[in-house]
Protein backbone atom coordinates (compact mmCIF):
# COMPACT_ATOMS: atom_id res chain seq x y z
CA UNK A 1 0.00 0.00 0.00
CA UNK A 2 1.10 3.30 -0.83
CA UNK A 3 1.20 5.64 1.80
CA UNK A 4 3.29 8.62 0.31
CA UNK A 5 2.17 12.20 -0.54
CA UNK A 6 -0.80 11.95 -2.86
CA UNK A 7 1.13 15.25 -4.90
CA UNK A 8 4.89 15.35 -4.96
CA UNK A 9 6.78 18.33 -3.78
CA UNK A 10 8.14 18.43 -7.20
CA UNK A 11 5.63 18.90 -8.58
CA UNK A 12 4.13 21.47 -6.23
CA UNK A 13 4.82 24.60 -8.61
CA UNK A 14 2.40 22.78 -11.17
CA UNK A 15 -0.33 23.71 -9.00
CA UNK A 16 0.91 27.18 -8.87
CA UNK A 17 0.83 27.87 -12.59
CA UNK A 18 -2.57 26.06 -12.72
CA UNK A 19 -4.07 28.67 -10.37
CA UNK A 20 -2.27 31.42 -12.43
CA UNK A 21 -3.89 29.83 -16.06
CA UNK A 22 -6.94 29.46 -14.86
CA UNK A 23 -10.50 31.31 -15.60
CA UNK A 24 -11.09 31.55 -11.66
CA UNK A 25 -7.69 33.67 -11.74
CA UNK A 26 -8.52 37.51 -12.31
CA UNK A 27 -6.19 38.58 -14.60
CA UNK A 28 -8.81 40.69 -16.75
CA UNK A 29 -7.72 38.48 -20.15
CA UNK A 30 -11.18 37.29 -20.56
CA UNK A 31 -11.89 41.15 -21.64
CA UNK A 32 -8.83 41.22 -24.48
CA UNK A 33 -9.20 39.06 -27.46
CA UNK A 34 -6.00 40.15 -28.35
CA UNK A 35 -6.44 41.36 -32.13
CA UNK A 36 -8.84 38.73 -33.13
CA UNK A 37 -11.87 40.77 -32.87
CA UNK A 38 -10.14 43.54 -34.88
CA UNK A 39 -9.32 40.55 -37.58
CA UNK A 40 -12.74 39.56 -37.34
CA UNK A 41 -14.13 43.51 -37.83
CA UNK A 42 -11.50 43.22 -41.43
CA UNK A 43 -13.21 39.90 -42.30
CA UNK A 44 -10.24 37.59 -42.55
CA UNK A 45 -11.14 35.29 -39.34
CA UNK A 46 -14.82 34.09 -40.38
CA UNK A 47 -15.33 30.96 -38.79
CA UNK A 48 -13.17 27.97 -37.49
CA UNK A 49 -11.29 27.30 -40.62
CA UNK A 50 -10.32 30.69 -41.06
CA UNK A 51 -9.96 31.03 -36.99
CA UNK A 52 -7.60 27.99 -37.35
CA UNK A 53 -5.37 29.49 -39.70
CA UNK A 54 -4.88 32.70 -37.53
CA UNK A 55 -4.07 30.75 -34.89
CA UNK A 56 -1.63 28.90 -37.32
CA UNK A 57 -0.26 31.79 -38.54
CA UNK A 58 -0.30 34.73 -36.41
CA UNK A 59 -0.63 33.51 -32.75
CA UNK A 60 1.73 30.97 -33.14
CA UNK A 61 4.67 32.80 -34.85
CA UNK A 62 3.68 35.58 -31.99
CA UNK A 63 4.02 32.62 -29.38
CA UNK A 64 7.25 31.77 -30.78
CA UNK A 65 9.07 34.70 -31.99
CA UNK A 66 7.56 37.25 -28.92
CA UNK A 67 6.10 36.08 -25.81
CA UNK A 68 8.43 32.61 -25.22
CA UNK A 69 11.69 34.13 -25.50
CA UNK A 70 10.90 36.99 -23.29
CA UNK A 71 9.25 34.61 -20.61
CA UNK A 72 12.29 32.52 -20.81
CA UNK A 73 14.84 35.48 -21.19
CA UNK A 74 12.86 36.65 -17.93
CA UNK A 75 12.84 33.49 -15.98
CA UNK A 76 16.68 33.55 -16.28
CA UNK A 77 16.46 37.08 -15.23
CA UNK A 78 14.59 36.62 -12.23
CA UNK A 79 16.80 33.66 -11.41
CA UNK A 80 19.93 35.63 -11.20
CA UNK A 81 17.88 38.38 -9.62
CA UNK A 82 19.07 40.47 -12.21
CA UNK A 83 17.10 43.42 -11.87
CA UNK A 84 18.74 45.38 -14.85
CA UNK A 85 18.25 42.28 -16.96
CA UNK A 86 14.75 42.47 -16.21
CA UNK A 87 14.06 46.41 -16.63
CA UNK A 88 15.57 46.01 -20.57
CA UNK A 89 13.14 43.05 -21.19
CA UNK A 90 9.81 45.40 -19.88
CA UNK A 91 11.01 47.81 -21.90
CA UNK A 92 11.39 46.00 -25.09
CA UNK A 93 8.17 43.69 -24.17
CA UNK A 94 6.18 47.16 -24.20
CA UNK A 95 8.34 48.46 -27.63
CA UNK A 96 7.66 45.01 -29.24
CA UNK A 97 4.03 45.98 -28.92
CA UNK A 98 2.91 48.69 -31.60
CA UNK A 99 -0.08 48.65 -31.87
CA UNK A 100 -1.42 50.43 -28.28
CA UNK A 101 -4.23 48.03 -27.71
CA UNK A 102 -1.97 44.93 -27.80
CA UNK A 103 0.10 46.70 -25.87
CA UNK A 104 -2.00 48.20 -23.38
CA UNK A 105 -3.84 44.62 -23.00
CA UNK A 106 0.30 43.11 -22.36
CA UNK A 107 0.93 45.63 -20.03
CA UNK A 108 -2.65 45.35 -18.04
CA UNK A 109 -2.70 41.94 -17.75
CA UNK A 110 1.25 41.69 -16.40
CA UNK A 111 0.51 43.90 -14.05
CA UNK A 112 -3.08 42.47 -12.54
CA UNK A 113 -0.37 39.28 -12.56
CA UNK A 114 2.17 40.58 -10.56
CA UNK A 115 0.03 42.12 -7.81
CA UNK A 116 -2.07 39.09 -7.25
CA UNK A 117 1.14 37.46 -6.79
CA UNK A 118 2.30 40.20 -4.30
CA UNK A 119 -0.90 40.10 -2.68
CA UNK A 120 -2.45 36.84 -2.76
CA UNK A 121 0.79 34.45 -2.59
CA UNK A 122 2.42 37.16 -0.24
CA UNK A 123 5.66 36.42 -2.63
CA UNK A 124 8.81 38.19 -2.17
CA UNK A 125 10.14 38.06 -5.09
CA UNK A 126 7.06 39.89 -6.81
CA UNK A 127 7.05 42.67 -3.73
CA UNK A 128 10.74 43.81 -4.71
CA UNK A 129 9.56 43.12 -8.54
CA UNK A 130 6.65 45.98 -7.93
CA UNK A 131 8.61 48.21 -6.08
CA UNK A 132 11.40 48.08 -9.03
CA UNK A 133 8.88 48.50 -12.02
CA UNK A 134 7.56 51.54 -10.39
CA UNK A 135 10.64 52.89 -9.32
CA UNK A 136 12.15 52.99 -12.31
CA UNK A 137 8.88 53.15 -14.41
CA UNK A 138 8.93 50.24 -16.23
CA UNK A 139 5.90 49.10 -18.06
CA UNK A 140 4.71 45.59 -17.32
CA UNK A 141 4.28 42.79 -19.07
CA UNK A 142 2.55 39.90 -19.29
CA UNK A 143 5.37 37.41 -20.36
CA UNK A 144 7.50 39.18 -17.73
CA UNK A 145 5.13 38.47 -15.27
CA UNK A 146 4.26 34.58 -15.99
CA UNK A 147 8.29 34.13 -15.52
CA UNK A 148 7.78 36.04 -12.26
CA UNK A 149 5.14 33.45 -11.35
CA UNK A 150 7.47 30.87 -12.14
CA UNK A 151 10.10 31.47 -9.71
CA UNK A 152 7.61 32.22 -7.31
CA UNK A 153 6.41 28.73 -7.63
CA UNK A 154 9.58 26.91 -8.26
CA UNK A 155 8.46 26.13 -11.99
CA UNK A 156 11.46 25.36 -14.44
CA UNK A 157 11.72 26.98 -17.84
CA UNK A 158 9.54 24.50 -19.64
CA UNK A 159 6.85 25.28 -16.65
CA UNK A 160 7.03 28.70 -17.75
CA UNK A 161 6.64 28.20 -21.47
CA UNK A 162 4.53 25.76 -21.31
CA UNK A 163 1.95 28.10 -19.41
CA UNK A 164 2.47 30.93 -21.32
CA UNK A 165 1.77 28.83 -24.49
CA UNK A 166 -1.97 27.36 -23.04
CA UNK A 167 -2.62 30.92 -21.55
CA UNK A 168 -2.60 32.81 -24.87
CA UNK A 169 -4.05 30.41 -27.27
CA UNK A 170 -7.00 29.41 -24.61
CA UNK A 171 -7.92 33.54 -24.67
CA UNK A 172 -8.04 33.86 -28.29
CA UNK A 173 -9.99 31.13 -28.29
CA UNK A 174 -12.44 31.65 -25.35
CA UNK A 175 -12.59 35.25 -27.26
CA UNK A 176 -13.59 33.39 -30.14
CA UNK A 177 -16.15 31.49 -28.89
CA UNK A 178 -18.32 34.77 -28.08
CA UNK A 179 -17.03 36.49 -31.88
CA UNK A 180 -18.01 33.43 -33.97
CA UNK A 181 -20.08 30.37 -34.49
CA UNK A 182 -18.53 28.48 -32.09
CA UNK A 183 -19.15 25.59 -30.56
CA UNK A 184 -16.98 24.25 -27.05
CA UNK A 185 -16.28 21.35 -28.70
CA UNK A 186 -14.84 22.61 -31.78
CA UNK A 187 -12.96 25.33 -29.52
CA UNK A 188 -11.77 22.65 -27.79
CA UNK A 189 -10.61 20.64 -30.77
CA UNK A 190 -8.40 23.73 -32.04
CA UNK A 191 -6.93 24.06 -28.46
CA UNK A 192 -6.29 20.75 -28.48
CA UNK A 193 -4.32 20.77 -32.48
CA UNK A 194 -2.69 24.15 -31.28
CA UNK A 195 -1.24 22.69 -28.06
CA UNK A 196 0.29 19.61 -29.60
CA UNK A 197 2.55 21.84 -31.77
CA UNK A 198 3.68 24.03 -28.30
CA UNK A 199 6.82 21.47 -27.57
CA UNK A 200 8.70 22.06 -30.54
CA UNK A 201 9.06 26.08 -30.25
CA UNK A 202 10.41 25.71 -26.46
CA UNK A 203 13.43 24.97 -28.07
CA UNK A 204 14.35 27.76 -30.23
CA UNK A 205 12.30 30.36 -28.34
CA UNK A 206 14.34 29.53 -25.33
CA UNK A 207 17.59 29.90 -27.25
CA UNK A 208 16.42 33.08 -29.32
CA UNK A 209 18.69 35.95 -28.14
CA UNK A 210 17.15 39.37 -27.10
CA UNK A 211 18.23 41.43 -30.01
CA UNK A 212 16.39 38.81 -32.26
CA UNK A 213 13.31 38.89 -30.49
CA UNK A 214 10.38 40.13 -32.82
CA UNK A 215 7.71 39.67 -35.71
CA UNK A 216 5.84 41.21 -37.65
CA UNK A 217 2.07 41.03 -39.14
CA UNK A 218 1.34 44.70 -40.88
CA UNK A 219 -2.06 42.99 -40.78
CA UNK A 220 -2.92 42.27 -37.00
CA UNK A 221 -1.22 45.48 -36.58
CA UNK A 222 -3.33 47.61 -39.05
CA UNK A 223 -6.72 45.48 -37.53
CA UNK A 224 -5.63 46.15 -34.23
CA UNK A 225 -5.20 49.82 -34.81
CA UNK A 226 -8.53 50.24 -37.04
CA UNK A 227 -10.33 47.81 -33.54
CA UNK A 228 -9.15 51.07 -30.92
CA UNK A 229 -11.48 53.66 -33.26
CA UNK A 230 -14.12 51.06 -34.34
CA UNK A 231 -17.80 51.53 -33.53
CA UNK A 232 -18.88 48.97 -31.49
CA UNK A 233 -16.41 46.17 -30.49
CA UNK A 234 -17.02 43.61 -27.37
CA UNK A 235 -12.99 43.73 -26.79
CA UNK A 236 -11.04 46.04 -24.74
CA UNK A 237 -8.44 44.19 -27.55
CA UNK B 1 31.55 38.09 -57.58
CA UNK B 2 32.78 41.47 -56.20
CA UNK B 3 30.95 42.46 -52.64
CA UNK B 4 31.13 45.98 -52.08
CA UNK B 5 31.45 47.21 -48.98
CA UNK B 6 29.96 50.68 -48.97
CA UNK B 7 28.95 53.66 -46.83
CA UNK B 8 27.51 56.76 -46.33
CA UNK B 9 27.70 59.15 -43.63
CA UNK B 10 26.24 62.57 -43.60
CA UNK B 11 25.98 65.59 -40.68
CA UNK B 12 23.46 68.64 -41.81
CA UNK B 13 23.94 71.46 -39.84
CA UNK B 14 21.85 74.65 -39.58
CA UNK B 15 23.71 77.78 -40.91
CA UNK B 16 23.86 80.72 -39.87
CA UNK B 17 20.87 82.58 -42.76
CA UNK B 18 18.61 79.63 -41.02
CA UNK B 19 19.19 77.28 -43.93
CA UNK B 20 20.71 73.58 -43.83
CA UNK B 21 23.72 72.59 -45.46
CA UNK B 22 26.00 69.40 -44.88
CA UNK B 23 28.96 70.20 -43.04
CA UNK B 24 30.19 66.89 -44.06
CA UNK B 25 29.48 64.15 -46.65
CA UNK B 26 31.48 60.87 -46.77
CA UNK B 27 29.71 57.88 -49.29
CA UNK B 28 31.72 55.38 -51.40
CA UNK B 29 29.96 52.94 -53.81
CA UNK B 30 27.83 51.83 -53.80
CA UNK B 31 26.07 55.02 -52.17
CA UNK B 32 26.52 57.96 -54.51
CA UNK B 33 25.04 61.55 -53.25
CA UNK B 34 23.20 63.69 -55.89
CA UNK B 35 23.51 67.45 -55.15
CA UNK B 36 21.53 68.56 -52.21
CA UNK B 37 18.47 71.11 -52.70
CA UNK B 38 17.39 73.61 -50.36
CA UNK B 39 13.53 74.14 -50.45
CA UNK B 40 13.30 77.91 -49.22
CA UNK B 41 8.97 77.25 -48.88
CA UNK B 42 9.29 73.81 -46.61
CA UNK B 43 12.86 75.20 -45.24
CA UNK B 44 14.32 71.76 -45.84
CA UNK B 45 17.65 70.32 -47.48
CA UNK B 46 16.75 67.81 -50.10
CA UNK B 47 19.15 64.98 -50.63
CA UNK B 48 18.91 61.76 -52.76
CA UNK B 49 21.07 58.90 -52.04
CA UNK B 50 21.21 57.30 -55.08
CA UNK B 51 22.85 53.76 -56.21
CA UNK B 52 24.31 53.61 -59.78
CA UNK B 53 24.39 49.83 -59.66
CA UNK B 54 22.03 47.58 -60.55
CA UNK B 55 21.21 46.42 -57.13
CA UNK B 56 22.48 45.10 -53.96
CA UNK B 57 24.25 41.88 -54.26
CA UNK B 58 25.71 39.03 -52.51
CA UNK B 59 28.20 39.84 -50.09
CA UNK B 60 27.31 43.87 -50.16
CA UNK B 61 28.14 45.51 -47.15
CA UNK B 62 26.45 48.60 -46.75
CA UNK B 63 27.04 51.06 -44.13
CA UNK B 64 25.32 54.63 -43.55
CA UNK B 65 24.92 56.94 -40.72
CA UNK B 66 23.04 60.44 -41.26
CA UNK B 67 22.75 62.98 -38.13
CA UNK B 68 20.79 66.18 -37.86
CA UNK B 69 22.01 68.51 -35.91
CA UNK B 70 20.04 70.91 -33.79
CA UNK B 71 17.79 73.22 -35.75
CA UNK B 72 18.44 71.42 -39.43
CA UNK B 73 16.19 69.53 -41.44
CA UNK B 74 16.90 67.22 -43.82
CA UNK B 75 14.79 64.98 -46.22
CA UNK B 76 16.70 61.96 -47.54
CA UNK B 77 15.07 59.65 -50.17
CA UNK B 78 16.21 57.90 -53.17
CA UNK B 79 15.40 57.86 -56.62
CA UNK B 80 14.59 54.41 -57.32
CA UNK B 81 13.99 51.21 -55.84
CA UNK B 82 16.29 49.35 -53.86
CA UNK B 83 16.72 45.96 -55.98
CA UNK B 84 17.62 42.35 -54.04
CA UNK B 85 19.38 40.46 -56.25
CA UNK B 86 19.62 36.13 -56.64
CA UNK B 87 22.21 35.61 -53.94
CA UNK B 88 23.78 31.61 -53.41
CA UNK B 89 21.73 29.63 -50.77
CA UNK B 90 23.28 30.50 -47.27
CA UNK B 91 24.84 33.97 -48.70
CA UNK B 92 22.98 37.29 -47.98
CA UNK B 93 23.74 41.29 -48.16
CA UNK B 94 23.73 42.99 -45.13
CA UNK B 95 22.84 46.66 -44.32
CA UNK B 96 23.02 48.91 -40.97
CA UNK B 97 21.77 52.48 -41.17
CA UNK B 98 22.10 54.80 -38.29
CA UNK B 99 19.94 58.29 -37.54
CA UNK B 100 20.13 60.73 -35.25
CA UNK B 101 18.15 63.55 -34.92
CA UNK B 102 19.06 66.45 -32.48
CA UNK B 103 16.70 69.34 -30.72
CA UNK B 104 14.74 71.45 -32.62
CA UNK B 105 15.94 69.03 -36.22
CA UNK B 106 13.53 67.85 -39.03
CA UNK B 107 14.51 64.35 -40.31
CA UNK B 108 12.50 63.06 -43.03
CA UNK B 109 13.56 59.13 -44.70
CA UNK B 110 11.34 58.41 -47.50
CA UNK B 111 13.58 56.22 -49.89
CA UNK B 112 11.70 53.80 -52.15
CA UNK B 113 11.06 50.37 -51.51
CA UNK B 114 13.17 47.74 -51.41
CA UNK B 115 12.48 44.98 -54.26
CA UNK B 116 13.17 41.54 -53.21
CA UNK B 117 13.99 39.21 -56.10
CA UNK B 118 14.09 35.46 -56.37
CA UNK B 119 16.05 33.67 -54.09
CA UNK B 120 17.67 37.02 -52.33
CA UNK B 121 18.37 37.17 -48.60
CA UNK B 122 19.02 40.61 -46.98
CA UNK B 123 19.73 41.14 -43.79
CA UNK B 124 19.17 45.15 -42.61
CA UNK B 125 19.25 47.13 -39.39
CA UNK B 126 18.25 50.51 -39.22
CA UNK B 127 18.82 52.17 -35.53
CA UNK B 128 16.87 55.89 -34.88
CA UNK B 129 18.15 58.16 -31.83
CA UNK B 130 15.62 61.04 -31.70
CA UNK B 131 16.06 63.85 -29.30
CA UNK B 132 13.55 65.42 -27.24
CA UNK B 133 12.06 68.38 -29.36
CA UNK B 134 12.81 66.53 -32.62
CA UNK B 135 10.74 65.58 -35.61
CA UNK B 136 10.73 62.68 -37.49
CA UNK B 137 8.70 61.06 -40.33
CA UNK B 138 10.52 57.58 -41.33
CA UNK B 139 9.04 55.63 -43.91
CA UNK B 140 9.95 51.65 -44.94
CA UNK B 141 8.38 50.15 -48.11
CA UNK B 142 8.74 46.88 -49.26
CA UNK B 143 7.11 45.29 -52.44
CA UNK B 144 6.89 41.76 -52.77
CA UNK B 145 8.65 41.07 -55.70
CA UNK B 146 9.06 42.22 -59.60
CA UNK B 147 5.17 42.24 -60.05
CA UNK B 148 5.88 43.30 -63.58
CA UNK B 149 7.46 39.91 -64.15
CA UNK B 150 5.19 37.76 -62.46
CA UNK B 151 7.46 37.21 -59.17
CA UNK B 152 6.00 37.41 -55.87
CA UNK B 153 7.37 36.43 -52.74
CA UNK B 154 9.90 34.51 -53.97
CA UNK B 155 12.92 35.70 -51.81
CA UNK B 156 14.70 33.29 -49.37
CA UNK B 157 15.17 35.50 -46.45
CA UNK B 158 14.56 39.03 -45.33
CA UNK B 159 15.65 40.49 -41.98
CA UNK B 160 14.86 43.82 -41.43
CA UNK B 161 15.23 45.39 -37.56
CA UNK B 162 14.08 48.70 -36.47
CA UNK B 163 14.99 50.50 -33.34
CA UNK B 164 13.82 53.62 -32.01
CA UNK B 165 14.71 55.71 -29.35
CA UNK B 166 13.44 59.18 -27.65
CA UNK B 167 15.99 60.54 -25.29
CA UNK B 168 17.36 57.53 -25.33
CA UNK B 169 14.30 55.36 -24.03
CA UNK B 170 13.44 52.85 -26.19
CA UNK B 171 9.71 53.36 -27.76
CA UNK B 172 10.02 51.34 -30.44
CA UNK B 173 11.52 47.93 -31.69
CA UNK B 174 10.54 45.92 -34.64
CA UNK B 175 11.66 42.70 -35.79
CA UNK B 176 10.98 41.31 -39.45
CA UNK B 177 12.13 38.08 -40.43
CA UNK B 178 10.25 36.35 -42.66
CA UNK B 179 10.66 34.05 -46.25
CA UNK B 180 8.96 35.36 -49.00
CA UNK B 181 6.51 31.96 -48.68
CA UNK B 182 5.47 32.85 -44.78
CA UNK B 183 4.74 36.55 -45.81
CA UNK B 184 2.46 35.40 -48.93
CA UNK B 185 0.68 33.42 -46.58
CA UNK B 186 -0.61 35.91 -44.38
CA UNK B 187 -0.68 37.96 -47.79
CA UNK B 188 -3.12 35.23 -48.86
CA UNK B 189 -5.08 35.17 -45.78
CA UNK B 190 -5.83 38.78 -45.39
CA UNK B 191 -7.24 38.51 -48.59
CA UNK B 192 -4.77 41.53 -49.78
CA UNK B 193 -3.68 39.55 -52.69
CA UNK B 194 -0.35 38.29 -54.45
CA UNK B 195 0.70 41.96 -54.83
CA UNK B 196 0.27 43.30 -51.48
CA UNK B 197 3.09 46.20 -50.98
CA UNK B 198 3.78 47.52 -47.36
CA UNK B 199 4.35 50.56 -45.79
CA UNK B 200 5.77 51.22 -42.21
CA UNK B 201 5.41 54.26 -41.06
CA UNK B 202 7.09 56.22 -37.57
CA UNK B 203 6.15 59.46 -37.21
CA UNK B 204 7.87 61.40 -34.08
CA UNK B 205 6.54 64.70 -33.49
CA UNK B 206 8.47 67.34 -31.18
CA UNK B 207 5.37 68.18 -29.55
CA UNK B 208 3.27 65.41 -27.61
CA UNK B 209 -0.73 65.42 -29.05
CA UNK B 210 -2.10 62.63 -28.02
CA UNK B 211 -5.76 63.83 -30.29
CA UNK B 212 -3.77 65.08 -33.62
CA UNK B 213 -5.94 67.30 -35.81
CA UNK B 214 -4.96 64.60 -38.67
CA UNK B 215 -5.78 61.64 -37.23
CA UNK B 216 -9.25 61.29 -38.54
CA UNK B 217 -8.23 62.09 -42.17
CA UNK B 218 -5.17 59.75 -41.74
CA UNK B 219 -7.37 56.55 -40.70
CA UNK B 220 -9.86 57.54 -43.85
CA UNK B 221 -7.07 56.73 -45.96
CA UNK B 222 -8.29 52.63 -44.92
CA UNK B 223 -10.37 52.20 -48.58
CA UNK B 224 -10.36 50.61 -51.71
CA UNK B 225 -8.88 47.31 -50.46
CA UNK B 226 -5.98 49.37 -48.51
CA UNK B 227 -5.36 48.38 -44.82
CA UNK B 228 -4.12 51.51 -42.96
CA UNK B 229 -4.10 51.22 -38.78
CA UNK B 230 -2.51 54.12 -36.72
CA UNK B 231 -1.57 53.89 -33.31
CA UNK B 232 -0.17 55.55 -30.88
CA UNK B 233 3.65 54.19 -29.92
CA UNK B 234 4.97 54.16 -26.05
CA UNK B 235 5.52 57.80 -24.74
CA UNK B 236 5.43 59.59 -28.05
CA UNK B 237 5.12 59.47 -31.23
CA UNK B 238 3.04 57.07 -33.69
CA UNK B 239 3.48 54.06 -35.62
CA UNK B 240 1.08 53.75 -39.32
CA UNK B 241 1.14 50.39 -40.90
CA UNK B 242 0.03 49.70 -44.20
CA UNK B 243 -0.52 47.15 -46.69
CA UNK B 244 -2.23 47.90 -50.45
CA UNK B 245 -3.17 45.32 -52.63
CA UNK B 246 -0.97 47.22 -55.03
CA UNK B 247 2.08 49.16 -55.61
CA UNK B 248 0.21 52.23 -57.51
CA UNK B 249 -2.34 51.73 -54.42
CA UNK B 250 0.50 52.39 -51.68
CA UNK B 251 2.16 55.08 -53.82
CA UNK B 252 -1.32 57.21 -53.88
CA UNK B 253 -1.73 56.20 -50.20
CA UNK B 254 1.19 57.07 -49.37
CA UNK B 255 1.09 60.55 -51.32
CA UNK B 256 -2.28 61.25 -49.22
CA UNK B 257 -1.03 60.55 -45.85
CA UNK B 258 1.56 62.93 -46.72
CA UNK B 259 0.17 65.73 -48.17
CA UNK B 260 -2.37 65.13 -45.62
CA UNK B 261 0.64 65.61 -42.14
CA UNK B 262 1.61 68.49 -44.10
CA UNK B 263 -1.05 70.59 -42.85
CA UNK B 264 0.52 69.84 -39.25
CA UNK B 265 3.64 69.50 -40.17
CA UNK B 266 5.15 71.99 -42.86
CA UNK B 267 8.22 70.51 -43.44
CA UNK B 268 6.68 68.20 -45.17
CA UNK B 269 5.82 70.14 -47.95
CA UNK B 270 9.32 69.75 -49.61
CA UNK B 271 8.78 68.07 -52.74
CA UNK B 272 10.00 64.06 -53.29
CA UNK B 273 11.33 64.71 -56.56
CA UNK B 274 13.96 67.05 -57.60
CA UNK B 275 12.63 70.21 -59.16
Amino acid sequence: MNSGPAISIDTGWMLGMLQASDSLYPTGSYAHSFGLEGMIDAGAVRDRATLRTFLLNSVLPSLRNIDLPLAAHAWRAFGARDWHAVGEICALASALRAPRELRSAAEAIGRQRAELLANVHEAELAREFLRRIKEANWPHCTAVSAALEARVHGAPLAGVIAAVCYAAIASVIAAATKLLRLGQNAAQGLLTEMVVLCPEMVGPACELPLAEIGWFNPWLDAASARHETANARLFIS
Amino acid sequence: MNALDGHLHLRAVRASDGSTGLSAQSFRAPFHLSKPNWDPDAQVLHVQVVNPTAGILEGDRLESSITVEKGAALLVTTPSASRLFRMTEGGHATGRQHFEVAPGASLEVFPEPIVPHRGSSYFQETTIEAAEGSNLLFIDQLMPGRLAHGEAWVWDRLVLGLTVRRSGELILRERFDQSGASLRALAEFAGTGAGSCFANIVLLPAADDVSPSWQAEVIGLHRDGVWLGVSRLRTIGWSIRIVAPDPIRLRDTLANLRSTLRLSYPRLGCGLRRP
